[in-house]
């Protein structure tokens, strides 16, 4: 018979959350894994290194051993036969290891798991045990606890924000000839609520710029919040759920404040999950406005005439990568496609594409994470082969993270490529009238 | 009734028991908050979460494993069939001698496939890595349940043994991996749930978005 191990106050928080939200969903993909390793080629870790380390069901394992020894007869009573594990030093190293080191929690494997387990589910399920026992990377911990402090992932200053949005406006104002198109800031009762990915003001000022030409050419009634406008949520990769419970709703207090109809998720796949998906559930009700994608609303403008593009403006060949949170994680899978093929003269895909995407490497918080840092850009290698296949000389994708990600690949894989947001193919298709 | 009988009875019993304590657990908690806003149905995602996506053509795993994925079907047809075989037995309906004899040989069959998947379990190093006793107990106890079944079927004097390992098969599901048994169906209506309300699964593709 196996006795526990004596527990720290940490590990017994862990093991309280844990059985806390034993509800369930958590209980029946716990009870589910039936060790076949069928998924481990649909890991892009696995496939990289060929390591049984990084097979999905290893990551499941991590979990479900601590769920056998504490919550099964047989994990009680005979550890070693169902292959239970107290939760200890050890357990707890390669767990982080595992769920913060091996996986972009990118949901390929769930989809083609032979039994239909969540891994992700439980991967982040075993990310916030390990936020009890303060094991987050330092990296991804300081990216939510910026988040907290300041208002934003980057820990920009507002006043920086402000002055960067009126270069912005300068610039839009030269660029379409009218000295009246403006970047509203913290407009009350507009239609939208327009969000942004820090790394846009930080780094990439031009998405920024190229999402107001857009709401220009549409005639849109929009604004941006200058003191609650980051859609990034990185407590969703960490666990914590109290970080993410709070950073959604400082947004939604925003929306209500600044008398919002719809709430508009900028170009960045995790963040549009975690308030569209998670954050209701996060906050314990539903918003009162409307949620949509940057994505859906800009195909939406081109469907319905709000704008004109002229393809003939974008005739190198464009590729798109699925943003897996986007995509897999939030059904928004038409619509970007629907806008590139409208933006450019000659649009091909991945193989695969879609909900069978490759995740890119960047996603579950790994860019934020300098301890993976190499894991990170060699298992970007499998994305580095899809793009170099298709020939293409331009690739759009509807995510922040992975553009950054996507860069470096670009460098170290000598790719030749341009790595541009959907909007931004779009805004360089824009037929002014 | 013989002992064996008795034997088996009671331990279908503690099945049945298990298996509803089980199914109590989930329904007291069956129903995860989520007031996000639907995008696509929760319905049809279940529905294809049972039929398309169970099938090789668009489940990666199964067209890169098709052998492997061949025998875990094949061996766990074999669990039903042996199950249907074992019913019958219990009540002492005999089928004409043809059919018992074809049904032993497909259930030697069936074993076999079980039998491969257990090799394979041992050979490969990876699969070793994710495996602990309790896997290959529990393959071999299905395997050996379905070999019992074809003896039993062929000599009427292994009978009463089959009866004693399906009650030890009824009476471990519950405790080890073979529980996947009791959550499967569980399993995949929380997950055709979570990518349906998302319009991942069962959404129709293109429409206003065709170009």
């Amino acid at each position: 018979m196996g006795s526990v191990n004596r527990l720290t106050d940490e590990q017994k928080k862990a093991l309280a959350l844990f059985a806390e939200r034993m509800d369930g969903r958590l209980r029946t993909h716990l009870n589910s894994c039936v060790h076949c390793g069928l998924c481990d080629e649909s890991c892009h870790y696995y496939l990289r290194y060929r390591d049984a380390r990084y097979i999905p069901a290893n990551k499941v394992e991590q979990l479900t051993r601590i769920y056998r020894r504490y919550h099964t007869v047989l994990g009680r009573l005979l550890p070693r036969w169902v292959g239970a594990a107290d939760l200890n030093d050890e357990t707890v190293k390669e767990m982080v290891d595992v769920v913060f080191g091996g996986c972009s929690m990118c949901g390929r494997c769930a989809l083609h798991c032979s039994v239909g387990v969540d891994i992700p589910f439980l991967v982040q399920t075993a990310r916030s045990m390990l936020v009890e026992l303060g094991m987050v990377p330092k990296g991804l911990q300081s990216t939510v606890d910026a988040a907290i402090r300041t208002g934003n992932n980057m820990a920009i200053p507002r006043e920086e924000f402000v002055d960067t949005l009126q270069w912005l406006e300068e610039d839009l104002r030269m660029e379409v000839g009218d000295e009246t198109a403006s970047i509203p800031r913290d407009a009350e009762g507009k239609r939208i609520l327009y969000t942004l990915n820090p790394r846009e003001p930080k780094f990439f000022p031009l998405s920024i710029s190229a999402m107001a030409k857009i709401y220009y050419a549409a005639k849109e009634d929009w604004t941006i919040s200058t003191r609650c406008y980051d859609v990034t949520n990185y407590a969703y990769f960490s666990g914590d759920g109290e970080a993410a419970r709070e950073l959604t709703r400082r947004l939604h207090d925003e929306v209500q404040k600044l008398r919002a109809d719809t709430l508009v998720l900028a170009e960045c796949g995790h963040g549009a999950r975690a308030i569209r998906w998670e954050g209701p559930r996060w906050i314990d009700k539903a918003y009162p406005f409307n949620v949509t994608t940057v994505v859906e609303l800009v195909a939406e403008f081109i469907r319905s005439g709000r704008i004109t593009l002229d393809p003939a403006k974008n005739t190198k060949r464009v590729t798109l990568h699925d943003p897996c949170n986007l995509v897999r994680g939030g059904g928004v899978i038409e619509e970007q496609r629907f806008a590139l093929k409208h933006a450019c003269t000659d649009f091909v895909e991945m193989t695969p594409n879609r909900v069978n995407n490759y995740c890119c490497g960047g996603g579950g918080g790994q860019l934020s994470m300098g301890e993976y840092r190499d894991r990170r850009v060699e298992t970007g290698q499998i994305k580095a082969e899809q793009i170099r296949k298709t020939g293409a000389k331009i690739v759009a994708t509807p995510c922040h993270n992975c553009i950054d990600q996507l860069m470096e690949l670009n460098r170290v894989y000598d790719l030749g490529v341009e790595i541009k947001t959907v909007c931004e193919v779009v805004a360089d298709a824009l037929v002014l009238k | 009734m013989s002992i064996p009988h008795w034997i088996l009875l009671a331990c279908f019993g503690a099945f049945v028991g298990a298996s509803l304590f089980i199914c109590a657990q989930i329904a007291a908690s069956a129903r995860t908050f989520d007031p996000s806003k639907p995008r696509g149905s929760s319905w049809a995602g279940v529905v294809y979460s049972f039929t398309g996506a169970m099938s090789p053509l668009k489940k990666e795993s199964a067209r890169r494993h098709m052998p492997t994925y061949l025998l875990g079907l094949i061996f766990h047809g074999g669990v039903f069939f042996a199950f249907a075989w074992l019913v019958a037995l219990f009540f002492d309906a005999r089928a004409p001698f043809i059919w018992t004899k074809i049904s032993a040989w497909v259930l030697g069959a069936t074993a076999l496939c079980g039998a491969a998947l257990l090799v394979k379990r041992i050979v490969k190093a990876d699969l070793r890595d994710l495996s602990c006793p309790d896997d290959y107990f529990s393959n071999g106890l299905v395997v050996g349940f379905q070999v019992m079944t074809a003896a039993a079927l062929v000599e009427p004097g292994f009978t009463g043994a089959l009866f004693i390992c399906a009650g030890a098969l009824f009476l471990y599901i519950p405790l080890g991996k073979l529980r996947h048994a009791i959550y499967f169906p569980m399993t995949r209506i929380y997950l055709g749930e979570f990518f349906g309300k998302r319009g991942v699964w069962g959404a129709k593709r293109g429409g206003q978005w065709e170009v």
